[in-house]
């Protein structure tokens, strides 16, 4: 929902939440350029500035981001989706055992995951659209019931393994110069930015966040988005299932444990409200980036500077920033209720 | 808040609270017929002071759950206590000093993110998950994920081992009696229950709604302080990854236990049935000679169950 205010002018683009995210971004990217890159006794060039960890980052950050883009059009709608990461987890499991006990061809077995994986999304939309039932709850409730499914049918123990080649390719090798599954992130991400931000789709999905009861008066059929969201949601997620396996070439119970958190903080950051109503797929992008660039940059800084803890660091930092990101966004709001009060009352 | 005056009556008012009271009942039935193992009072106390922390959690969640906030940071609060509260035994304060710091230090979280929902107004599940991962981070970048070793004076309050174990579960029962009776008999225990149902009438009332809501998420991060307090007398050493996931197996307790997302509706003791139904998955499973990877998807399934019953009791109620 674009204000007249905000839809022309360079200085209110400059004070665009993306904007200003976007330099945060490069600011990050240029000071671990400068303190991340060195050069070893034998002469050659290590750490943050190759272009190796550069591909390194962009592979690393596929999965999370895949998450983060299912999640954007959730949280555009108020909702909110606490089980894409056990679904990553469930899928990677479900995957093997096609391919594996099944004995079925790497593209059928991928098939059939984006299948279970569209299943799963629509248990979620079933239980919130048909019942009504709070978000939170039903995928709180799915959290749990995917990730112990998965640990279920592995019983805590199998890991499969052994992928062919032809399928390792998908999350180990390089594709016209770019790592494989960076392809099919940016082919989702693309894709994902054309619906939010280009389509009659997106636009709705706004107006659900925004005023779930007046787009039901407008005449938008207001469940029937709501459950394309979350059912996006689940085959996204046996996507960076797929991308998971391939990267490890293993499939274990415990995939993308966690996920869930960082690919909601991502969206934050990246602008999108969680009250619904607003939101952007670039700015989603852009919150993946900088939340990576900031684990990755950390762990290529010298000893000195990093206290030994690049992980650890990385996620307080991202932690820290999310916080400021929204503190930043509610100040304009907090200042002008106080000056509004403090009007408002009698002066002594 | 149910109309205190309706013809369907208290079974109506309560059915929630009773169904999952019922399940429960059902599911110590079973193990009474099935594996009576079950019921050995040593094993059964052992379980009860293991979960006697993480109740007390509960109900502080049920608080803030009824005030239409959420706080999912406990977990992290909770480790970060413990370690802290671990430390200062270990380099010998006396434990009502270590007790009074833990607590302190969780209601000091509690401010925080209280001060960041209530005054600047900004949606407490985003707050939470990044103080949440803020706090988890934090204490893993100084402690290295060190385990920190306690004194033996700290080990069940220096008396025997089942003396220590009554008297964490009866002072937990007692505290969760004497809140349940707070939260309905107290002014400030309604006050939540009217922010939760509508911040806007609340107000207009004369309630300061939002220092309800600050003062919620303070009673939270105090309640977890004193868990992780009696957490730590249980153990001669204490992992800073205690406490990891706790937020969820408290919500899901409120949530089971007839405690609406959406605010202002359930109570104490429907969480105590809640928390009761999911704790008793995992021993059941293993009386059972169920594998216990099974005990999450099942945990699972309740959650979803008792959210569709829910949902379903509400659709009937709104058709007839």
């Amino acid at each position: 929902m674009k204000t007249p205010a905000q839809s022309h002018g360079w200085k209110s683009l400059l004070l665009r939440h993306e904007t200003l995210l976007l330099l945060v971004l490069v600011a990050e990217w240029v000071f671990f350029y400068f303190a991340g890159t060195t050069t070893n006794r034998r002469g050659v060039v290590v750490g943050f500035g190759t272009l190796d960890r550069q591909f390194d980052i962009l592979r690393h950050s596929c999965e999370i981001g895949l998450l983060a883009l299912a999640l954007t059009p959730i949280i555009i709608t108020a909702g909110i989706d606490l089980s894409v990461g056990s679904l990553l987890g469930l899928c990677a499991i479900l995957f093997g055992q096609l391919w594996h006990d099944a004995g079925l061809s790497v593209p059928v077995a991928i098939a059939l995951t984006l299948v279970l994986g569209a299943l799963g999304g629509a248990l979620n939309a079933a239980l919130i659209t048909r019942l009504r039932l709070p978000t939170l709850i039903v995928t709180l409730g799915t959290y749990s019931l995917f990730r112990g499914l998965a640990e279920a049918i592995t019983r805590g123990a199998v890991t499969y393994t052994d992928f062919p080649s032809e399928f390792l390719f998908l999350g180990q090798e390089r594709w016209a110069g770019l790592p494989v599954q960076a392809w099919l992130f940016f082919g989702v991400a693309i894709a994902i930015w054309l619906m939010v931000h280009r389509t009659t789709l997106g636009r709705s999905f706004r107006a659900i966040g925004y005023a779930p009861e007046g787009a039901r008066y407008a005449g938008l059929p207001v469940n029937r988005r709501i459950a394309l969201a979350y059912i996006l949601a689940g085959v996204i997620c046996a996507l960076a299932a797929i991308i998971y396996t391939a990267r490890l070439g293993q499939a274990k119970a415990d995939a993308g444990t966690g996920y869930e958190l960082f690919a909601i903080t991502a969206v934050v950051l990246g602008g999108t409200s969680i009250f619904g109503g607003s939101g952007s797929v670039h700015g989603t992008l852009l919150g993946v980036a900088a939340i990576a660039v900031l684990k990755n940059g950390l762990a290529c800084l010298p000893a000195v500077m990093r206290l030994n803890a690049a992980e650890e660091m990385s996620g307080m930092l991202t932690g820290a920033l999310l916080l400021l990101a929204l503190a930043a966004g509610a100040l304009p709001r907090f200042v002008s209720q106080w000056r509004g009060r403090r009007a408002a009352s009698p002066s002594p | 808040m149910t109309p205190v005056s309706s013809h369907s009556g208290w079974i109506s008012r309560n059915f929630r609270e009773l169904s999952v009271a019922a399940a429960l009942l059902l599911v110590l039935g079973a193990m009474a017929a099935f594996a009576p193992a079950f019921f050995q009072p040593q094993p059964l106390l052992s379980l009860a002071t293991r979960e006697a922390p993480a109740l007390l959690v509960a109900c502080g969640m049920a608080a803030v759950i009824i005030t239409r906030q959420i706080d999912i940071s406990v977990g992290s609060q909770f480790s970060v206590c413990s370690v802290c509260a671990a430390l200062l035994a270990a380099r010998g304060w006396p434990l009502p000093a270590v007790l009074l710091a833990a607590v302190s230090l969780g209601a000091l979280f509690g401010a925080l993110n209280g001060m960041l929902v209530a005054t600047l107004r900004l949606p407490s599940i985003v707050v939470t998950l990044a103080t949440m991962v803020t706090l988890r981070q934090g204490l893993n970048l100084v402690r290295q994920g060190e385990f920190v070793n306690l004194p033996d004076r700290t080990q069940w309050f220096g008396l025997s081992q089942t003396a220590g174990q009554i008297t964490l579960v009866t002072s937990a029962l007692v505290g969760l009696t004497l809140l349940a009776l707070a939260l309905r008999h107290l002014a400030a225990g309604r006050f939540l229950y009217a922010v939760g149902s509508d911040a806007e009438a609340a107000r207009l009332a004369g309630i300061r709604a939002q220092a309800v809501t600050f003062g919620a998420f303070v009673f939270i991060g105090a309640l977890t302080g004193l868990a992780a307090m009696m957490n730590l007398v249980q153990s001669p050493q204490v992992q800073p990854l205690t406490g990891m996931g706790m937020e969820l197996k408290v919500i899901a307790a409120a949530v089971v236990g007839g405690v609406a997302i959406s605010g202002g509706r359930g109570g104490l003791w429907g969480t105590l049935a809640g928390f009761l139904l999911l704790a008793c998955v995992a021993p059941a499973l293993t009386h059972l000679h169920i594998e216990a990877y099974w005990e999450k998807a099942i945990q699972g399934a309740i959650i979803l169950l008792a959210v569709v019953a829910d949902g379903l009791r509400r659709g009937r109620k709104a058709r007839a």
